[in-house]
């Protein structure tokens, strides 16, 4: 008897369980009561509440509080904005995967925060998923062009941009000087030298000058982008016959072979290892990298940042991730979705002051970049306005052709790197790529 | 019947659904019937990669499943020695492993073999090795120490059906054994395994299929790296299925009955070789 009291304790408490966790996924609408609706889930019924997907609460959200207080006390005083926050940028990729296949896009909110490199594909795979907003007040010529031509598909605009991808080499400027070396040194070199100076570190600190995550290597990305050349030609993968990106794939072997470039497991050992963890001098990626270096206060001072080297030599310019708001078929008020990103992201200091502030989001709105905030300087980095040459930097990056398949090539390139450094043949393993790639793009 | 109509509904259902979108290809949006039908299966044999995955399956398989299940036996021989003590305690210990998540161990393995990392503070403190390695960097270190990690999560879980096994023989059989004048190692050989039979068929039934399902360790301990030199195949079908950006469920589908069909014949071929003697 006792047992069986127990059991049902145990079934109730579960149920019971089941239901508190359905009702905390289901964002509780602004006025504070409940409504049962199954649409209800994600979208508002209030006309002044707009819900966003999100993820970062040290970058994106505050970025997006931002907007809000910004929307809020200059245009629409009653004007909600409830962030869903996600845990990493591939949830927001899975809902709306989930939400195309199924074909049911109910429970998706107004407003998604979405990768650039992911958006085309999903464009293609889900015409459905997102609204087009050509429509909206914005000047976009205001905008960077290289980070447009992610959100613009076929001369349409589809998102709003919000964070600057652009790509800084940031150097310790301690270990460089141990080495005789300062980051104007650093500045407008070529790879070639950039291999000898790398040398020199690591045989006097022991650091190696640079490193990257060996299974995600973005690396030959950048150094592409920063020569104008794309991994892609006309819709098809341009590896062999690609003469620089032959090039770049030499050199990065070489910087492997000579302990300049360490090839991280993965990403949290690229971060937590190898740039927390004080194994490098440098740091390469885009500039959304800059609160992991940060987050060892230890080196508060001691870091600068300065643009990329080529393959001539010469300053290098590249972009690298970031995101933009969407507004998705699901959103019943996108008159208030197109003006709240208008009005905000599409061009206001207040928006971008705040977002630099709060999470250290930096815009590609030219003219918002040129607001003062932007030309402070950063303790961290030895009191160097990095932002406003961020944002300058930013205008020089050259748009390369784009491709669904980007990060398949990057999964690619990355196996040949780390094969070459194991000791197969470079050239043989970028053939071994490109055959890959053609597989997978049904080539 | 009514647990037939639920298994019809839970688990047939799926299964003829699952047949029918590996013979489809396209977005997971708009799917469409392949042209021709097979071209998924045909796909697979041509896919550089998967072929890869199936080889690192295969590594493991054939490496780990003899030494986890000698080890099992050894180790379940020992613990049903009549005069050992603290056998409850012993009993523990070495089932523990599989007591713990499989996501947690992984995860726990990757900091152990870390390059600063506990394994490599012991061995160059040791002196063994001269400065600390990237274990799960390497292909082949990276292989050596899912394999480990394998043994340490399996062996005991194994070696609680060899102790049930071995409280069947009759303690007589052995006595017997004993006035013959066999020693312990003609025993374990002669009569031990012999008798143990059905038992290790059923864990080396249990164990391929486990291995040919083989995803936590690859996904958690060394994310199928370095250079897809670690990957299984349920690592890769979930690539295929669910990473990010790609949602190719037809091909993936397809891949999941290739495994199905490679665990319906290995079980096949056991119980085949496991009948001869009942």
């Amino acid at each position: 008897m006792k047992k069986r009291v127990l059991s049902v304790l145990l079934v109730s408490a579960m149920t019971a369980s089941l239901f508190a966790g359905c009702g905390n996924d289901t964002a509780a609408p602004s006025d504070g009561t409940q409504t049962e609706e199954s649409t209800a889930a994600v979208s508002s019924d209030d006309p002044n509440t707009l819900t966003v997907y999100a993820w970062d609460a040290n970058f994106n959200i505050p970025a997006l509080e931002a907007a809000e207080a910004d929307y809020k006390a200059n245009v629409n005083p009653d004007f909600n904005l409830e962030i869903i926050e996600q845990s990493q940028s591939s949830d927001v990729e899975d809902a709306i995967t989930l939400a195309g296949s199924s074909g049911d896009y109910s429970n998706l909110p107004d407003i998604v925060l979405f990768q650039d490199h992911y958006f085309q594909q999903y464009v293609t795979n889900y015409p459905d998923a997102f609204i087009p907003v050509d429509d909206a007040e914005v000047d976009w010529s205001d905008f960077g062009a290289e980070k447009l031509s992610f959100s613009t598909i076929n001369g349409t605009h589809y998102g709003f941009p919000v964070d600057n991808g652009t790509v800084i080499f940031a150097y310790r400027t301690d270990l460089l000087a141990e080495a005789g070396y300062t980051i104007d040194d650093m500045t407008g070199i070529s790879w070639a030298d950039f291999i000898t100076v790398g040398k020199e570190v690591y045989a006097k600190t022991g650091k190696y000058l640079l490193s990257m995550d060996g299974s995600g290597n973005d690396l030959m990305y950048m150094m592409l982008q920063a020569e104008g050349v794309s991994q892609f030609k006309d819709g098809a993968p341009y590896v062999t016959e690609n003469e620089t990106l032959v090039e770049v794939m030499q050199i990065l072997d070489e910087m492997v072979k000579e302990n300049v470039l360490y090839l991280a497991n993965d990403w949290g050992d690229y971060t937590n290892q190898t740039i927390v963890n004080d194994m490098v001098a440098g740091v390469m990626n885009g500039n959304w990298i800059i609160p992991t270096i940060e987050s060892v206060p230890e080196n508060s001072g001691k870091w600068e940042i300065t643009s990329m080297p080529t393959l001539a030599g010469g300053e290098g310019y590249a972009s690298n991730g970031g995101s933009s708001l969407y507004i998705t078929g699901n959103c019943q008020k996108t008159d208030l979705a197109k003006d709240f990103l208008a009005k905000t992201f599409g061009g206001s200091k207040e928006t971008y002051d705040a977002a630099l502030k709060d999470g250290g989001v930096i815009t590609c709105c030219i003219s918002a970049g040129e607001s003062e905030v932007y030309s402070q300087g950063v303790d961290y980095f030895n009191g160097q306005p990095i932002y406003a040459k961020i944002v300058e930097m930013g205008s020089h990056v050259k748009v390369v052709e784009q491709n669904d398949y980007h990060y398949d090539m990057r999964s690619q390139l990355s196996t040949a790197l780390i094969n070459a450094r194991d000791g197969a043949d470079l050239m043989e393993e970028l053939k071994a790529a490109e055959d890959n790639i053609k597989f997978t793009m049904g080539l | 019947m009514p647990a037939t109509i639920l298994l019809a509904i839970m688990s047939f259902y799926p299964i003829i659904q699952a047949i029918i979108t590996s013979l489809k290809t396209g977005s997971s949006a708009n799917m469409q019937w392949s042209d021709p039908l097979t071209y998924n299966y045909a796909r697979m044999f041509q896919d550089k990669i998967f072929l890869r995955s199936v080889g690192n399956t295969f590594l493991y398989l054939i490496i780990e499943v003899p030494i986890m299940l000698v080890l099992a036996m050894l180790l379940a021989q020992l613990l049903n020695n009549k005069d050992l003590k603290f056998k409850g305690f012993f009993r523990t210990c070495v089932f523990l492993p599989c007591a713990t998540s499989l996501v947690s161990y992984s995860l726990i393995f990757k900091s152990l073999f870390a390059t600063q990392g506990l394994m490599n503070t012991i061995l160059v403190n040791l002196g063994i090795l001269e400065e600390n390695y990237n274990f799960l960097g390497s292909p082949t270190s990276a292989k050596a120490i899912i394999i480990i990690a394998l043994i340490w999560r399996w062996t005991g879980y194994n070696m609680v059906f060899f102790l049930a096994g071995l409280q069947n023989i009759e303690y007589s059989v052995y006595e017997a054994a004993k006035i013959d004048g066999a020693n312990g190692w003609q025993t374990f050989w002669r009569i031990t395994v012999p008798l143990l039979k059905p038992t290790i068929v059923m864990t080396v039934i249990m164990s391929i299929n486990g291995t040919l399902q083989l995803f936590d360790e690859s996904v958690n301990l060394t994310s199928g790296g370095p250079a897809n030199a670690t990957i299984t195949m349920s690592h890769y079908i979930y690539n295929m299925s669910f990473g990010q950006g790609v949602a190719n469920f037809g091909y993936a589908s397809a891949l999941s009955f290739l495994v199905f069909i490679m665990v319906a014949i290995l079980a096949f071929i056991n119980m085949k070789v496991g009948d001869k003697r009942d």
